[in-house]
């Protein structure tokens, strides 16, 4: 049609030479403006050799290319099969939900010595919903979404595994079935990561720190797990948790912490968490989606299923180690994630602020039950593992709109966005819905399991217990600060992001995404609403989680309803009622000001105090809003600056052009990970001196080896 | 007759020991070719005793494979191998003849020592020579480790397989006849390889230094 109206007499392409053939043999190149379908092949190909030499074909648009959304159809095949992968799981779950059955499933084929061992409880059931929701809207977005290397054949065949085994992992119950499905779980989310190395060396950057911390956790996730294994005598978690009990002490502890640190890096706590704002900020919208909303949480996973459920809660110290980690983690993410300027580097240390706290929890809830304080305990998990819940919920959306920031405007500089509210209403909405749940505002959902939260610990605080009285009021002082931090994100990100004018062409002409895109990301943030105000749709299932693993009897403290409150205290807090008065008094003041607001007088400044003409440079950006939490925290946040002015040749006095670079380098990567990394290459640079390439020294290598087996073996 | 048996057992393994030693205290590469033919015939005849003795006739079969291979076929390709143009000395082994004598003589010691256990154990009059065979493989590892020429390379590892045999012999009194041929043949299409590789690297290179190859490193 439209290469019909160029030759019309309105845009009359005649006239730059360019003539419409009627035969190809008279042609000198070929039009191609859509994609070859399987109809079409032939012709196109029978056109193409009947063109006279040279031969030239100008394909049209990114459909002839590379057929953009509907390449070979395989991609479209592909979506429809995670969907329907995570359909199934989540009407598995919603069946062990609705009737409290656990269903299980083994067989000895498919695994050698152990079998495949699935079984599905009610804890391990709150997770496989969890993914399985957050996946079926990553993988609604995933319809619209390209680029990313994510339509190349080997990503969109990757992506269903990496769902599947993201819905198994917390299905499996003996250790050889678990370590398999973890580890398929970081291969295909590592290959995934790295499915546009091609273009970019970022990716590889965070592809190599990625696999080295995913390798690592696992190695001592194998060594925790084999541990208790063999000192148990059993590889089926149910028997191991009967086992436990009468393990030494030294035993249960050595494995409780290598499992920490295994399930830790996994989770993205500090000081594990480098690989965790580079991974997840190079990973396409839907991968990055699932890593930060589903696959973190198989870390928090681990800790509660070993922890609680195998070993039965331990010792003190032990718990009191998993709250440091969380509070360091929350601190250290919630700083980074309200200084950094890159959106998804931000949401990914917003994660690690976020799991901080859930581990905050885990860890009160295992200190409360080692000092024997179990309903507290109990409400500090469920209040953990809502939190999961949220996360997922509300950073799926985040991490989902702030793809299709990066799709329709080619950067995710928050430097280089700006007025984006106006251009994509309906990402923007998204956005701040999510961001809103993130700063834990009331209701949103992050409010619910942040409230609790509070309750369980400040209620500790009458505890006789000196180690209660003082690990709770930190614990207190850390969510009521990385509460404030968060806050200040969401008015970075959102206020920087979403309004005030456009810093750069590309976000001055950005369109809004594709309805599957936005209605991807659009289901998850209904849900941060609703949640929010309705929360009891799954306190239930989350409380009947927390109990089945660790094994409580007692009744359920929560009272449910519209309120949420604690038995027995008079701390109520009802999101529904929240909502009506509030939603109430927005409407009585629109009211009032459209009752009593004369016609619509629009005001013009008078004296506009050189405002007039307002540009963009004029406006706040991500780097100076952030700049006075910088200065304060320097020590931690170890900002450089460089300032590089070149002069005009005949005078040092006129400045010809200034070129200014900051970043913020995460202090851990810098004071650890960099001096281990040069320790290992020294040592890796003699190792390799041993090896010189000479025969007689290989051989001699293996000749001492002999001798020293037969002295040793006589 | 066992005695005669015995004293006959002792004999031919005796001889493989002292062929293997003979070859360290030797430099020229025509008369080390030699002395490992004689080793592969006493290593034919261990076997040949002892399938007389248990009246095994595979194990006998095995016998004259073993001297047909070891004591004749080998040693032909060696020397051809080692005909037209090749150095006839080992000039510079890294580790000079009378060292290698001591240290041979040390590798005795360690074998007798560290295996007595297995001779203990398996208790029969062939049992006490397997010292013997391991010695024999220990040294075959040093010529390998020591020698520069290829030609000695080669040598070493057909030292080192004899060795193994012997101690498979003296043990089990004879592995399979079809798993002692697929050994044998397998040494026999290594000793090939190697020599087609010589030869290759000395129409590339000319003098075939084994150290020089160390530059393909990397």
């Amino acid at each position: 049609m439209e290469i019909a109206s160029i030759f019309s007499p309105v845009y009359d392409a005649e006239r730059f030479g360019i003539q419409l053939e009627a035969s190809p043999r008279h042609a000198d190149g070929l039009l191609v403006t859509g994609p070859v379908t399987r109809n079409m092949a032939d012709p196109l190909r029978r056109t193409f050799e009947a063109l006279p030499e040279p031969r030239v074909v100008i394909a049209v648009g990114d459909c002839a290319r590379d057929c953009g959304v509907f390449r070979g159809a395989y991609g479209v095949e592909g979506a429809v099969a995670d969907v329907a992968a995570c359909a199934c799981g989540l009407a598995v779950a919603s069946h062990v939900l609705a009737t409290g059955e656990v269903a299980s499933f083994h067989t000895d084929r498919l695994l050698p010595l152990s079998g495949l061992s699935l079984g599905l409880d009610r804890f391990g059931v709150l997770f496989v919903a969890v993914t399985a929701v957050v996946g079926m809207c990553a993988m609604v977005y995933r319809l619209g979404y390209h680029g990313h290397g994510l339509s190349s054949r080997t990503a969109s065949g990757i992506l269903p595994l990496f769902v599947t085994a993201l819905l198994l992992v917390p299905t499996a119950s003996n250790v050889t079935t678990f370590l398999f499905l973890w580890e398929l779980m970081a291969v295909t989310s590592l290959l995934l990561v790295l499915a546009d190395h091609r273009r970019r060396l970022e990716v590889q950057v965070a592809g190599q720190w990625y696999a080295v911390m995913t390798q690592f956790g696992a190695a001592t996730i194998l060594v925790g797990l084999v541990l208790l294994s063999t000192r148990s005598g059993s590889q089926s978690f149910a028997a191991i948790a009967a086992a436990t009990p009468h393990l030494p002490a030294s035993v249960r502890s050595v494995a409780f912490v290598l499992v920490v640190i295994g399930f830790g890096s996994k989770a993205g706590a500090v000081p594990l968490h480098v690989w965790l704002p580079r991974a997840h900020s190079e990973a396409s919208g839907p991968v990055s989606a699932l890593m930060s909303a589903a696959m973190v949480n198989m870390g928090v996973y681990g800790i509660v299923r070993v922890g609680d459920g195998l070993l039965h809660g331990g010792p003190a110290w032990w718990w009191l180690l998993v709250m440091t980690v969380g509070a360091l983690s929350a601190l250290f993410g919630s700083l980074h994630s309200a200084t950094s300027g890159d959106l998804k580097r931000l949401l990914a240390y917003s994660t690690t602020d976020n799991i901080g706290l859930v581990l905050l929890g885990v860890g009160a809830s295992g200190l409360f039950a080692s000092t024997g304080h179990r309903t507290l305990a109990l409400v500090a998990l469920i209040a953990a593992l809502l939190h999961v819940v949220f996360h997922a919920v509300f950073k799926g959306s985040l991490f989902l709109s702030a793809s299709s920031i990066q799709q329709a405007t080619g950067t995710r500089d928050l430097d280089r966005l700006g007025g984006l509210l106006r251009r994509m209403p309906f990402t923007g909405t998204i956005f701040l819905v999510g961001g809103l749940a993130m700063a834990a505002l009331p209701l949103l959902c992050g409010f619910v399991s942040e409230w609790l939260l509070l309750q369980s610990m400040l209620h500790g605080l009458p505890s006789t217990d000196p180690t209660i009285a003082v690990a709770m009021p930190i614990g207190v002082a850390v969510l009521a600060l990385t509460g404030g931090l968060a806050a200040f994100t969401l008015v970075k990100a959102f206020g920087i992001g979403f309004l005030g004018l456009p810093r750069s062409e590309s976000a001055a002409f950005a369109r809004e995404v594709g309805p599957t895109m936005w209605c991807g990301a659009g289901v998850l943030a209904a849900l941060c609403l609703v949640l929010g105000v309705a929360p009891f749709l799954v306190i239930p299932a989350v409380t009947d989680a927390a109990r089945s693993v660790a094994g409580y009897r007692t009744a359920s403290p929560l009272t449910g309803g519209w309120q949420v409150g604690l038995s027995g205290v008079h701390d109520v807090l009802a999101p529904g009622l929240l909502a009506v008065v509030l939603v109430t008094a927005v409407g009585l003041v629109a009211l009032v000001r459209w009752r009593f607001q004369p016609g619509a007088v629009r005001n013009s400044e008078a004296w506009g105090c050189g405002r007039e003409l307002q540009t963009a440079r004029m406006e706040y950006t991500a780097t100076s809003f952030g700049e006075p939490l910088t200065r304060v925290f320097d020590d931690v946040l170890t900002p450089s600056h460089d300032v590089d002015i070149s002069h005009v040749a005949e005078s040092r006095y006129y400045v010809e052009a200034a070129t200014f670079h900051s970043s913020l380098d995460d202090a851990f990567e810098r004071h650890v990970y960099g001096p281990a990394a040069r320790g290992l290459r020294h040592w890796g640079a003699i190792a390799r001196v041993v090896p010189n390439g000479s025969v007689h020294r290989y051989l001699a290598f293996g000749m001492v080896a002999l001798v020293v087996v037969l002295v040793v073996v006589a | 007759m066992n005695g005669e048996f015995s004293s006959a057992l002792t004999f031919s393994a005796g001889t493989v020991l002292v062929c293997a030693v003979t070859v360290v205290g030797l430099s020229s590469i025509r008369t080390v070719i030699r002395v490992v033919a004689v080793q592969g015939v006493a290593l034919g005849l261990v076997a040949m005793v002892l399938g007389v003795q248990h009246r095994d006739a595979g194990l006998v079969a095995t016998a004259v494979v073993v001297i047909v291979l070891k004591g004749v076929a080998i040693p032909l390709l060696l020397v051809r191998a080692g005909g037209a143009g090749a150095p006839a000395r080992e000039r510079r082994p890294l580790v000079n003849i009378p060292a290698s004598l001591v240290a041979s003589a040390t590798l005795i010691v360690l074998a007798f020592v560290t295996t007595r256990g297995v001779a203990r154990f398996v208790g029969t009059s062939a049992g006490a020579l397997v010292p013997v065979g391991v010695a024999t493989l220990l040294i075959g590892f040093f010529v390998l480790v020591t020698r520069r020429r290829p030609v000695f390379q080669i040598v070493g590892l057909l030292m080192v397989d004899n060795g193994i045999a012997l101690v498979a012999f003296l043990c089990t009194a004879g592995v399979p006849f079809l798993i002692e041929l697929g050994v044998s043949l397998d040494v026999l299409l290594g000793v090939v390889v190697l020599m087609v590789l010589t030869r290759r690297l000395r129409t590339e290179f000319g003098d075939v230094d084994l150290d020089e190859l160390q530059e393909l490193h990397d």
